[in-house]
């Protein structure tokens, strides 16, 4: 046993340089390339309630918009605060326990991919949205206890979330 | 990286134009092009389907500088930076959306041809 996880570490690097470095276009490694090649972290505020969608096949959709913040400092020394506001889309089993443990104002943090989509609104306009596929999440909360006094504690939803 | 970002994203590759610069009063400057990510995934039937997604990179100052430099048209390029979604409205009134990416760092993955032809 050992030996495989070795063999395995072993893999898993020389497969991700070879990849990165000569560009190797091999489906076998791309599916690891994947989180690599398009990678997103957010931590933010939930800015609603979780929303939840059933589709016929059995698949489940979440979706919840997040607000991070920014500071920067102006030309004159002045803090400004930035407010970035993303879309984030969880979908299969991670949807169920994202829905459940998930309420708005909540401060979370999700690793996943960035994509987007376009869809024509109802005046037949083009509309692009981006989306943040959440593959991870971390869920960040103050729980009341019956006394009546916070207790911070964290959920951990996935160890592995946190890379860096 | 030394510093918890609590907004950040890598993305790896291929520049599909040449880096355009804005150059603003104060020594300000503005790089920008388009970033080609290719990705595949396998379907329920086993069918593996490849797409590609495009982002806009955006860069200020000495970022901005290198790129124009060292980056052209086609090179392979691992990009960290933040997300930014932000709206405008336009002369005619209807409001706009804006979604880039401003890149922080980046390095450039492809060897060069001098490079290259050592090897």
């Amino acid at each position: 046993m050992p030996n495989l996880l070795q063999f395995c570490l072993v893999e898993f690097f020389f497969i991700t340089c070879s990849s990165l470095l000569q560009n190797k276009a091999d489906a076998k490694t791309n599916i690891m390339n994947v989180r690599m090649k398009n990678f997103v972290h957010l931590v933010g505020k939930t800015g609603k309630e979780v929303e939840m969608v059933s589709f016929e096949s059995g698949m489940q959709k979440a979706s919840v918009s997040l607000a991070t913040n920014h500071y920067h400092l102006n030309a004159q020394g002045e803090k400004v605060e930035e407010t970035n506001w993303h879309n984030l889309v969880v979908w299969g089993k991670t949807a169920a326990s994202f829905h459940e443990n998930v309420k708005k104002g909540n401060e979370i943090a999700v690793a996943g991919k960035l994509t987007y989509r376009t869809y024509t609104d109802k005046n037949g306009v083009n509309r692009m949205v981006t989306e943040i596929v959440v593959q991870d999440y971390y869920l960040h909360t103050k729980k009341v206890s019956a006394q009546g006094e916070s207790l911070e504690t964290e959920e951990t939803e996935d160890v592995e979330l946190l890379p860096f | 990286m030394n510093e918890y970002q609590k907004n950040q994203v890598q993305l790896v590759g291929h520049l599909g134009n040449d880096v355009q610069i804005v150059e603003f009063g104060k020594g300000n400057k503005k790089a920008s092009f388009s970033l080609a990510v290719n990705s595949s995934y396998t379907m329920t039937s086993g069918e593996t389907k490849k797409e590609t997604s495009w982002f806009t990179i955006v860069a200020w100052g000495k970022t901005a500088d290198s790129m124009e430099e060292m980056l052209k048209k086609g090179n392979e390029v691992g990009i960290e930076g933040k997300v930014v979604n932000r709206k405008y409205v336009d002369k005619s009134g209807n409001s706009r959306y804006i979604f880039e990416i401003v890149a922080s760092r980046f390095s450039l993955l492809e060897k060069s041809e001098k490079q290259a032809v050592e090897v």
